[in-house]
């Protein structure tokens, strides 16, 4: 006989009868995991598509790996390279003009046949696919057609080298992984029949032919390119694989990376929270049946395990049903295989090892009874705590005055009110702030870096040129020229960037958090990254080669960096040796308060006849609404945590309590008094709870947002508490409906008949 | 006849006060095997830390206990929790039974804890129940029972492993007089087969039933004597003598 398969056996039978005598709870403890994990796995695919969104695109249209564009038609072999598995194309491809309400915008038009391909195959996601029998047909790329405010129905007209204009009617709008968004990656991308295209562009010569290559591993497109680039020579007009298209659709921006991790951390407490709630609940509830076991004849150890493996199990549960719903759900959303692997596989990792942890406490709590069962609960201290004297000393009614002594005098379940409440509170405030941070981006992006909202690029113009019709355009506030270089750091193998932006007598508005600004020639401003990097801090001294040329400068402030992971060094253009800086690459353009960037924009292609290249910023917070979704979704969730934290503890308070209760009507305590009192009780504890967790709440969110920004190398400075009415508002809400929640056990305790004889 | 249990000049003194509080001052007490000791004294006497001792629920100050032969004061409480699946049975006054679990798991627990096949098991508890008389409430959960009932189901628990000791804390103390009956002609009953039973009360009528009568006041032994069969006047002079 062994003691170990005897201790299983009578542990699951014991485990089986529990189970089933609370299978709602049970239920709902797996349910509420569930959700959590659930909503953690969609949240972090949503934000991750939303950054990152060229694998779900390569996964629906099936994409090609490697893309080569040549003059004539290649030849066969180019699909028989090692490592290819199939070809989409060659198709010829035609440069066009999109002329469109006064605005003209480069796009390549493509011919691909009534029968969309198998590979790199565009996903219509509105109207329909180019059909024989509508010739002048179009389907339109979706960030072009956003760019161009094209719908299924409207026309266009394009215009061929040879000047000649043709109209084209959108059939429908595709999604596509052949190349990177407008307008970031130029030209567009519009299909058309090849009769059309033919019709539109007659002349070979003038087009090109596209060929997609997809391969077995994604890892070899570097090789196959260069075979590509052997093979063909100068038949080549440019290759690029799915690494480029991959960036330039990227969100570059660690802001994004921060506030998920964020949100996983909050996520995650909320699961261990609900779960310490439903096992710590359940054992205090059954200390008198874990002492029963105990002089049966299990150790403590095993009656750890026991509730370990009881509770761990419907956590575990939980977790397996929620990575599955949500696994699903978002493949059902999305698409297929589109969910990444990596951060599904850390939150349930994550959210396994938090909930058990979670579930440890109570489990040894439990195994730590005493094996004599039947100990009454001690009788609370009889004298009147510090408060409630104070209470009784400004002659509050006697039930406060009870109230307020029972608030502290049971040290356990005043604990659990408290702290039950405090965590979530804490969790909501940390919510609440990573909202008001996302609200900062917005209205103040200056203060994460994005003071300028334009960057104009010269272009066909020079540059001279260039400044000037920026400079005059009434919404532009100020004009900063700028050059990007790179550095070569000593010791490093890679280099940095260089950004020299103003000058340093009119210097551009770096969001400096330490330090001060620069303010001559030879003095610079680091990101967070690059003083990691270079194992330097403010005030030293750093060489660099740029070109060549050595830049010697020293660093005397930090600024906010969200780029480049922050290994970016912002000096002013007088800090560049003249062959740099002269003449400056791109002028970024602060805009006056209420100047909308995009008829900035328009207007300053118009005044330059769409010579002068114009992006926009993207504000990380524009990508980030569904955050929002998920902030409102956590609260909701740490809210219902919280009371049923709070009515957990007032169900046991009030079990221990029931002597005592009778005890107050025997002596002359009418219902409403004994509610009051319990109210109170419980009223002071939950004030206590919300206050401490706001409190913590408040004191730790910028210190979190602000250290995820240090290890994600943008640096401290991004964080923002909460305003003082929001926070004013979450409290006052915390605290009634918590109060409205105590009232419910109170109400029925008041009007139980509990005999004076408990036993 | 040898001594199933032993204690020496057992010492329990509770410090968790600001005074330290002693319960148990010097116990020497011997059971025989097949023996049933009656423990009495009025409240507060440390009859019950006594007897917790004796089954390892609770730790002594000083002194010795001796089980089966073996010493066992010294065991951890890991150890003792192991112990006492095959060598002891408790009873308690309020029954413990564990609410969740039905009767039938109730007595089948400590059977299969004690390293018994789960068939062996079924026999067990279903020849227990049908000795006391609750074969056709197997299946039903401890709060349907009237308390007589649960104390009877409490018994056949402890006594699923055949213990060589079986302490029984105040087992009659929750019950009516009726209850109180039936519960005690079951004890007499499992000590006639031979069970060496340690039960404490403060009700003279049940510490009759007894062999042997062991008096406590203020945790020390005042009194130990047999009871003679047949004659209540001597277990009635005991008791006027406090």
């Amino acid at each position: 006989m062994s003691t170990g398969m005897s201790t299983v056996r009578a542990g699951r039978r014991w485990i089986a009868a529990d189970l089933r005598a609370r299978k709602g709870q049970a239920v709902l403890t797996v349910l509420l995991v569930a959700g959590i994990v659930a909503a953690l796995i969609a949240a972090v695919t949503l934000l991750e598509d939303g950054t990152n969104p060229w694998r779900s695109l390569f996964a629906q249209t099936n994409g090609a790996h490697v893309w080569l564009y040549t003059k004539d038609r290649p030849p066969d072999e180019v699909g028989a390279i090692d490592g290819v598995t199939s070809v989409a194309g060659p198709y010829r491809s035609a440069p066009v003009t999109v002329a469109l309400g006064g605005k003209k915008e480069p796009a390549g038009l493509r011919a691909l046949p009534s029968q969309a391909p198998q590979v790199a195959r565009p996903v219509v996601t509105e109207g329909r696919w180019l059909d024989a029998s509508q010739l002048d047909g179009a389907v339109v790329e979706r960030s072009f057609a956003t760019a161009l405010r094209l719908r299924p129905g409207s026309s266009f007209t394009v215009i061929a080298l040879s000047g000649e204009r043709h109209t084209l009617y959108v059939r429908g709008i595709a999604d596509s992984a052949d190349q990177g968004f407008y307008p970031e990656w130029t030209p567009g991308l519009a299909w058309v029949l090849p009769p059309m295209l033919d019709r539109i562009e007659p002349m070979l010569g003038r087009s090109e032919w596209v060929t997609g290559l997809r391969l077995s591993d994604q890892e070899a497109a570097q090789i196959v390119s260069q075979r590509v680039v052997v093979m063909l020579e100068d038949q080549l007009q440019r290759v690029y694989t799915w690494r480029e298209v991959r960036a330039a659709m990227e969100l570059d921006n660690r802001l994004l990376g921060t506030l998920l991790a964020l949100f996983g951390v909050v996520g995650m407490v909320a699961a261990a929270l609900a779960l310490a709630n439903a096992a710590g609940g359940r054992v205090l509830g059954q200390l008198r049946d874990l002492a029963t076991l105990k002089s049966m004849g299990f150790t403590g150890g095993q009656v750890t395990l026991l509730l370990l493996a009881e509770h761990g199990a419907l956590a575990l549960l939980g977790i397996a049903l929620g990575a599955v719903t949500g696994w699903a759900g978002t493949v059902a959303v999305l698409g297929t295989t589109s969910v990444a692997p990596m951060p599904v596989l850390a939150i349930v990792g994550g959210t396994a090892l938090v909930v058990l942890a979670a579930v440890g406490l109570p489990a040894w709590r439990g195994g730590r009874t005493p094996p004599i069962p039947d100990v009454p609960a001690a009788p609370p201290r009889g004298h009147l705590s510090r408060l409630a004297r104070l209470a009784l000393l400004v002659r509050l009614p006697p039930a406060l005055v009870l109230g307020t002594r029972d608030a502290f005098t049971r040290r356990l379940p005043a604990f659990l009110t408290a702290f039950g409440l405090a965590v979530p509170m804490m969790m909501i405030t940390i919510g609440l702030g990573v909202w008001s941070t996302l609200d900062n981006f917005l209205s103040h992006p200056e203060q994460v870096g994005q003071h300028a909202s334009l960057y104009v690029r010269p272009g066909k113009l020079d540059s001279a040129q260039a400044a000037r019709i920026a400079a005059r355009d009434p919404g532009v506030r100020a004009v900063y020229p700028g050059t990007d270089v790179n550095a070569l750091a000593p010791g490093e193998a890679r280099s940095v960037r260089v950004r020299a932006l103003g000058s340093t007598t009119t210097p551009y508005p770096f969001p400096v958090v330490e330090g001060r600004m620069f303010a001559r020639p030879g003095e610079a401003l680091a990101g967070q990254g690059l003083l990691d990097l270079l194992g330097v801090r403010i005030g030293d001294r750093v060489r660099l080669t740029v070109g060549g040329s050595p830049l010697i400068v020293r660093i005397v402030g930090r600024a906010v960096e969200p780029d480049l992971d922050g290994e970016v060094l912002s000096v002013g253009l007088d800090s560049l040796a003249a062959k740099d800086a002269v003449p400056p690459e791109y002028y970024a353009l602060a805009l006056r308060p209420g100047a909308d960037p995009g008829e900035v924009r328009a207007r300053l292609l118009a005044a330059s006849g769409e010579s002068l290249d114009v992006q926009r910023v993207v504000n990380p917070a524009d990508r980030l609404s569904v955050i929002r979704v998920v902030i409102v979704a956590l609260i909701v969730v740490l809210a219902l945590i919280g009371l049923a934290n709070l009515l957990t503890a007032s169900a046991l308070g009030l079990r221990d309590h029931a002597f005592d209760l009778a005890v107050l009507k025997a002596m002359g305590l009418t219902p409403r008094q004994v509610m009051a009192t319990l109210v109170t009780g419980t009223g002071l504890l939950v004030v206590v709870g919300v206050a401490v967790g706001a409190a913590a709440g408040v004191s730790m969110v910028t210190g979190l947002i602000d250290l995820q920004g240090h290890t994600s190398g943008v640096g401290a400075g991004i964080g923002r508490t909460p305003s003082a009415l929001t926070m004013t508002l979450a409290v006052l809400v915390a605290v009634g409906a918590s109060l409205a929640v105590a009232l419910i056990p109170a109400r029925r305790a008041a009007r139980a008949q509990v005999p004076v004889t408990s036993r | 006849m040898s001594a199933v249990l032993k204690a020496v000049n057992l010492v329990k003194i509770y410090s968790g006060g600001a005074l330290p509080v002693p319960a148990v001052r010097g116990v020497d007490l011997e059971v025989e095997e097949g023996e049933f000791v009656a423990v009495m004294g009025p409240s507060g006497s440390g009859k019950s830390t006594l007897v917790h001792m004796l089954g390892g629920l609770d730790t002594r100050t000083s002194g010795e206990i001796w089980l089966d032969g073996k010493r066992v004061d010294t065991l951890s409480e890991s150890a003792w929790a192991l112990l006492r699946r095959e060598k002891v049975g408790f009873v308690f006054q309020f029954f413990n039974l564990v609410a969740n679990m039905t009767v039938a798991d109730n007595v089948e627990l400590p059977a299969l804890l004690a390293g018994i096949s789960p068939k062996e098991a079924r026999e067990r508890r279903e020849s227990l129940l049908a000795a006391l008389n609750l074969g056709d409430r197997a299946d039903a959960a401890p709060a349907q029972l009237s308390g007589g009932e649960q104390q009877r189901v409490a018994l056949a628990r402890a006594l699923a492993n055949k213990p060589s000791v079986l302490l029984a804390d105040e087992p009659t103390g929750n019950l009516d007089s009726r209850n109180t009956r039936d519960v005690l002609r079951l004890l007499g009953e499992v000590h006639k087969q031979g069970q060496t039973i340690v039960m404490v009360t403060h009700d003279a009528r049940v510490a009759s039933l007894a062999d042997r009568l062991v008096s406590l006041f203020d945790g020390q032994i005042v009194d130990d004597g047999r009871i003679t069969r047949r004659r209540t006047g001597t277990a009635g002079e005991v008791i006027d003598l406090r």
